[in-house]
């Protein structure tokens, strides 16, 4: 079943200097129920411009983006976002706790509901004994984590991610990517993922949607077969692996011959 | 050990000026700068505890009224303007008017229509006090960090909660940089309009010693008001440090009270 329908997104801006930029040009996908889709593209092509229309931040120039059927206009209930920079969508004057709970404050919930939402989001992330810390106390990968709490207490059924371990150091990044297939799986969710991280996107991906250079488009999609649960040693060692992660490169390259273009 | 120590080092400079001015004061028999003893003698007659309620009660209560309207018009006004672009742009020639205008100014004009009582001079500290909190107030609620209420925007948060959850509290700072400023004013026009047209008052007591060569009490005055100014930043700082404690963690400064904060 088709949760995600983007068809035919097209969006402009007037640039300051006066003239038309069009950042994404006839961008069409769908995304299934449970599914785990990344969006990779060189730098500057407009993913975060993608994500917003996606998440209904933005209104699109043309085209359409449907979830669950609805077209959307302003951001579904069912779906979340976690920001790239955490330092700026936590709120500093709130501890963890207060910062996951603040958007079940307004969802019309009891307080045992948002007290046990709260409690098993905190526990899924790992940071049960930081409930009281403020964001700022804690690691960049720790505060990202809470973005995660309190997306998944939300009880979303897509995830929205924009690049979340772009500022996060390697070794965390191969953490918290566990820990959000964990989360995939448990909760049942579906995610759309943008990166800039090819590995990152192979190993995460049930499949791979690579951007063209703006006025953007998706200009290949890389199915990703491999086993699951994925693992950072098994699954990087697979053959298969180096092969979807180099079809990847070259279709970001523009090198790509023999693949499959939609 | 290392508060008493750090203390010792803030007193040396002014126990020091106080006591070469006394040595001078002693010996040189100006009429203009009594002997401190002659001050000090004054001070605990006149203050200690006579003209408190006639004069610094009232003194304290008009400054506290007027900062105290300001501040709350201030903050609401400018959080109406910084979030509502048109009502901003319309009302923006009036306050940059507004503000550019000295207080004293208008006192002339509002003794007219509110005569020499209390009501003019709350008035006139109002009018002083009202512009740093609301430009800073409007400047910290349009300032607000883009993905934050973009974040607000995603989690359905309503326009009331976004108020009081994320604009205000991002705008505290500037909200209570705004404030100093505010309060120094405050206690200036406290000041000026009791010397221009009051029956008692600290600034009255100032003037009408002076004119009545009484020195040494005049001394004292601005002496007792020199406190007060003192004593109002230290509160001040005292509260911005509770309020902003998460601001100054946010920043990577130190957040508990071993380490002196920089008096700006």
């Amino acid at each position: 079943m088709t949760v995600l329908e983007v068809e035919s997104l097209s969006k402009s801006f007037l640039a300051p200097s006066g003239e038309h930029v069009t950042a994404i040009q006839e961008l069409t996908f769908d995304v299934a129920a449970g599914e785990f889709v990344c969006i990779v593209g060189p730098s500057g092509c407009g993913k975060t411009t993608l994500l917003k229309c996606v998440s209904g931040l933005m209104a699109p120039s043309q085209g359409v983006v449907r979830v669950r059927g609805a077209v959307v206009d302003g951001t579904p209930d069912e779906l979340a976002v976690v920001f790239q920079d955490y330092s700026r969508s936590l709120l500093p004057w709130m501890s963890v706790e207060q910062n996951i709970q603040l958007p079940l404050r307004y969802k019309g919930l009891s307080r045992s509901e948002i007290d046990r939402l709260t409690g098993e989001a905190i526990n899924a992330v790992g940071l049960g004994e930081f409930e009281a810390h403020y964001p700022w106390q804690l690691s960049g990968g720790m505060q990202q984590r809470v973005a995660i709490a309190r997306a998944i207490a939300y009880e979303p059924s897509i995830l929205l991610m924009d690049e979340p371990f772009a500022s996060v150091d390697a070794q965390t990044r191969t953490d918290l990517e566990d820990l959000l297939l964990d989360i995939w799986r448990r909760f049942e969710i579906t995610v759309l993922f943008v990166t800039h991280d090819i590995d990152e996107s192979v190993y995460l991906a049930d499949r791979v949607l690579v951007l063209d250079r703006r006025p953007t488009s998706i200009r290949t999609v890389v199915e990703v077969p491999l086993e699951r649960p994925r693992d950072q040693l098994k699954t990087k060692a697979d053959p298969a692996y180096a092969d979807l992660r180099s079809q990847v490169f070259r279709a970001i390259r523009r090198q790509e011959e023999g693949f499959e273009d939609r | 050990m290392r508060r008493l120590r750090h203390l010792a080092q803030e007193m040396m400079v002014p126990v020091g000026l106080v006591a070469a001015f006394g040595l001078w004061s002693a010996r040189a028999e100006s009429f203009y700068f009594p002997s401190l003893t002659r001050i000090v003698e004054r001070f605990s007659d006149v203050w200690l505890f006579d003209r408190v309620v006639p004069d610094l009660v009232p003194s304290v209560v008009r400054m506290i009224s007027g900062y105290g309207i300001a501040v709350i018009l201030g903050i609401a006004t400018g959080l109406l303007c910084g979030c509502l672009p048109t009502l901003r742009v319309g009302v923006d020639p009036i306050v940059q008017f507004m503000r550019a205008l000295p207080s004293p100014a208008l006192i002339p004009f509002v003794i007219l229509i509110l005569g020499i009582g209390d009501a003019m001079k709350v008035t006139v500290i109002f009018t002083g006090a009202l512009w740093p909190i609301l430009l800073n107030t409007m400047d910290g609620a349009m300032s607000v960090d883009e993905t934050m209420l973009d974040m607000a925007k995603t989690y359905h948060l309503p326009a009331r909660a976004r108020l009081r959850h994320v604009v205000l509290p991002a705008a505290s700072p500037r909200i209570l940089a705004g404030m100093r400023t505010s309060l120094s004013i405050a206690i200036v026009l406290m000041v000026v309009s009791e010397m221009v047209a009051s029956t008692n008052g600290v600034g009255y007591f100032v003037l009408s010693s002076q004119r009545s060569f009484a020195i040494p009490d005049m001394w004292s005055g601005i002496i007792v008001l020199g406190i007060l100014g003192y004593v109002a930043n230290i509160a001040f700082v005292r509260v911005e440090r509770q309020l902003l404690y998460w601001h100054r963690g946010a920043n990577g400064l130190a957040v508990d009270d071993t380490s002196r904060k920089l008096q700006i």
